[in-house]
């Protein structure tokens, strides 16, 4: 059953492409965070027992990372520009690492 | 259909062997302006695709389904027998315990044949032999059982496989079966699961291949006759009852043959020689002998002989099948055929049947010398045995004797094979085609496409024809393998020339992307990449929390330590915590790459188990 090609199939790992790996979870991280934000907009929010109406304000504490960022529509936009700085970032940074350790481990077993 | 020699060209091929490679290579040669002339032991053509007449009925020896994937072939049928050649609708079943069984099985028609604990035994069994196969599978038994479970290999493999081939299932070796998939490829076969709603027509045309065939209207023989007649109407000669007593060999090529031709001898000369004769008899009549070796190895060389029992039923409908396997091991008869079923023609009056009952066995055996009239008996007994006739509905009947239907492939055969090639590829002149020619277990198409390729070495080429039926494009359900039986892949012996990409490649998807697709995820580096990447984030937030110091922030991030035992947003806190956050990103990681390469390799394991599948639909047809 096993040729040349089924033999690659079988033994081949995976490399990834770090920057494609980047690129896919910036866009989710970024999504999550657009997302995230106008879901609790359109919920709406709660009068607090000092008569303020607030919207999220778990969420609200992503301003403390990303300057700028409010549960509001505009603040949904901010928010997926950082998250897709973020997750780019990560996913760049996971890619990069697991190819360095897979060349480390083919040296290593060559 | 008796023919003088013609002439002394200088470029004459003598072709030893009359059946369908034989005849074959004429056709091809006398189409291209060649002298061939043509030698047949017997007094009829087709070898053993020939056709008996017996007053006025029809039967075939063994039944032989006019189906190919190399197109060369089913049009050469075409032009020989034009409208002679009926498509046939295939029925062919297991008869077993007086009830029919369809091949492949389907499950309810199993069900209720074998009835209801019977099945659930087969599944348990089934079951048992998918979780704890026998390793290491040595022997066929081991082979199928595994695949099939022991109960069924029991029912439907065993009796029929020793009834065949006369060596107990234990005693086979598993390659046999298993050649059938060796050549199958798991890329292929991963291609035909992902994308097997773009090969609907290709799966058309192997559904079309199981299910039907092309039959000529009176019997194969009637195909071998028509080749015979085009032989000599463009200048062959096909000579009956030349048996080829000696072949002359002179500075390693054969320079004539000594023929008794109906009791006087001949000596006929030519340029070329083609034998489809069997290998053992061919090595023993060269002249001078061989080395010793050589005859010791064509001394080892078995065969399978085989005979059938014709019955001429008083019964308008016996069974609605082409043929029945008989997995009975009560009877002696392996395989009934009706040839009424294969074409209406093979029998004059329409309101009786023409049963055709194969016995496998040994030449000289009981079974072989037993008296016709023994074997007629012992025919009209066992059909009464099986429930499908009564015994005084017979009329009448007679007997014909097969020598060396079936090489056999024994444990020493492959050796003795390559000691003989080695031999034969000394001789210049000579090539061997066909099944006994090649001792090798040809169709009838593969033996056409031998004889061929063989003439066309003659005219020139150099094909190596060793070759065919021996890669997995021959495989007769492999999708890939429809496409590439086209004789012009058989280039692949032949010197390489560029040739232009066709939409078809740029339709096929890359071996290398599939590869790509279907790579392992490295658990340990994907692990240590997450498990860094995580760590470092939460470290990086962390630092941020303190140096902004905002204290419902970090009331609310402090609650993580529900989960990292030991943190909190203070310098300590946060080194505990991105040991923790680096722990839990490799074990999210280990575990996202464990279930990917689990997922993937079920899907391979999925494709295989399809593909050989596929590739065992007709493993009853192929014993």
């Amino acid at each position: 059953m096993e040729n040349y090609n089924d033999k690659k199939l079988l033994t081949a790992v995976a490399m990834l492409n770090a920057k494609m790996l980047g690129f896919t979870l910036g866009i989710l991280l970024g999504l999550t965070v657009f997302i995230a934000t106008n879901w609790l907009i359109l919920k709406g929010g709660h009068i607090t027992p000092d008569g303020k109406y607030v919207v999220g304000p778990h969420l609200q504490l992503l301003s403390q990372f990303f300057i700028g960022y409010r549960v509001s529509f505009l603040g949904s936009i901010i928010g997926f520009a950082y998250g897709f700085i973020v997750g780019t970032i990560a996913g760049a940074l996971i890619g990069w690492i697991y190819n360095r350790i897979v060349e480390i481990k083919d040296k290593l077993t060559a | 259909m008796q023919g003088s020699l013609r002439g002394h060209d200088d470029r004459r091929v003598v072709i030893i062997g009359g059946g369908p490679a034989g005849l074959t290579a004429a056709y091809e040669l006398c189409k291209a302006g060649w002298k061939a002339l043509v030698l047949e032991k017997d007094n009829t053509v087709g070898g053993l695709a020939r056709t008996v007449n017996y007053k006025g009925y029809h039967f075939d020896i063994g039944g032989h389904r006019f189906f190919t994937k190399v197109k060369l072939i089913e049009e050469l049928w075409h032009e020989i027998l034009g409208e002679d050649l009926l498509r046939c609708r295939r029925l062919s079943r297991i008869y077993y315990n007086k009830r029919f069984f369809f091949y492949p099985f389907r499950t309810s028609n199993a069900l209720f044949g074998l009835g209801i604990l019977n099945s659930m035994l087969i599944l348990l069994s089934y079951l048992k032999a998918q979780l704890f196969p026998e390793k290491p599978e040595e022997t066929f038994e081991q082979w199928v059982s595994n695949r099939f479970g022991k109960r069924l290999y029991r029912i439907f493999f065993k009796t029929y496989t020793e009834k065949v081939w006369g060596i107990p299932c234990s005693e086979i070796r598993a390659e046999w079966a298993a050649q059938r998939i060796k050549g199958l490829s798991l890329l292929t076969a991963i291609k035909n699961t992902l994308f097997a709603h773009k090969k609907s027509r290709n799966a058309d045309v192997i559904k079309t291949l199981i299910d039907s065939f092309y039959y000529p209207k009176l019997g194969p023989g009637m195909m071998w006759e028509k080749m015979a007649k085009r032989v000599e109407e463009m200048g062959g000669t096909v000579l009956l009852g030349a048996d080829v007593q000696r072949i002359m060999l002179k500075d390693s090529r054969v320079s004539s043959v000594e023929v008794n031709l109906n009791g006087m001898i001949k000596t006929i000369g030519g340029t070329h020689f083609i034998s489809s004769m069997p290998i053992r008899e061919l090595i023993h009549k060269l002249e001078p002998p061989p080395p010793e070796e050589v005859t010791i190895a064509a001394s080892n060389l078995k065969y399978r002989d085989f005979l059938t029992v014709v019955l001429i039923v008083n019964r308008k409908e016996v069974f609605p099948d082409n043929w029945i396997y008989i997995h009975d091991p009560e009877v002696k008869v392996g395989r009934v055929q009706n040839f009424k079923n294969w074409s209406p023609y093979m029998v004059p009056d329409q309101n009786k049947t023409c049963l055709g009952l194969e016995y496998f066995c040994f030449e000289g055996d009981s079974l072989w010398t037993m008296p016709d009239e023994e074997l007629i008996r012992l025919g009209q007994k066992e059909l009464e045995m099986l429930g499908l006739i009564d015994a005084s509905e017979v009329e009448d009947g007679t007997v014909f004797r097969m020598p060396k239907a079936y090489p056999v492939y024994d444990s020493t055969y492959k050796e003795s094979l390559s000691t003989i090639r080695r031999f034969l590829s000394s001789i210049e002149n000579l090539q061997l085609v066909g099944r006994n020619g090649m001792h090798k277990y040809n169709n009838q198409d593969h033996s056409m496409l031998t004889a061929i390729l063989a003439a066309r070495n003659i005219m020139g080429a150099n094909y190596d024809l060793w070759q065919v039926n021996e890669e997995k494009e021959y495989l007769e359900e492999t999708v890939e393998g429809r496409e590439q039986t086209d004789i012009k892949l058989l280039a692949s012996t032949q010197p390489k020339v560029p040739t232009r990409i066709t939409e078809k490649d740029k339709a096929t998807i890359p071996d290398e992307i599939i590869v790509k697709a279907f790579a392992k995820l490295d658990k340990l580096a994907f692990a240590v990449a997450l498990g860094m990447v995580a760590s470092l984030f939460f470290c990086i937030l962390n630092l941020i929390l303190l140096i902004k110091g905002d204290k419902e922030a970090i009331r609310m991030f402090q609650l993580i330590n529900q989960y990292f035992i030991g943190y909190s947003v203070t310098p300590e806190g946060v080194a505990i915590g991105t040991v923790h956050s680096f722990l839990w990103g490799f074990m999210w990681g280990w575990l996202f790459a464990y279930v990917r390469n689990l997922i993937l390799a079920f899907l391979i394991y999925k494709a295989r188990r399809r593909a050989e599948s596929m590739s065992l639909k007709d493993l009853l047809d192929q014993i």
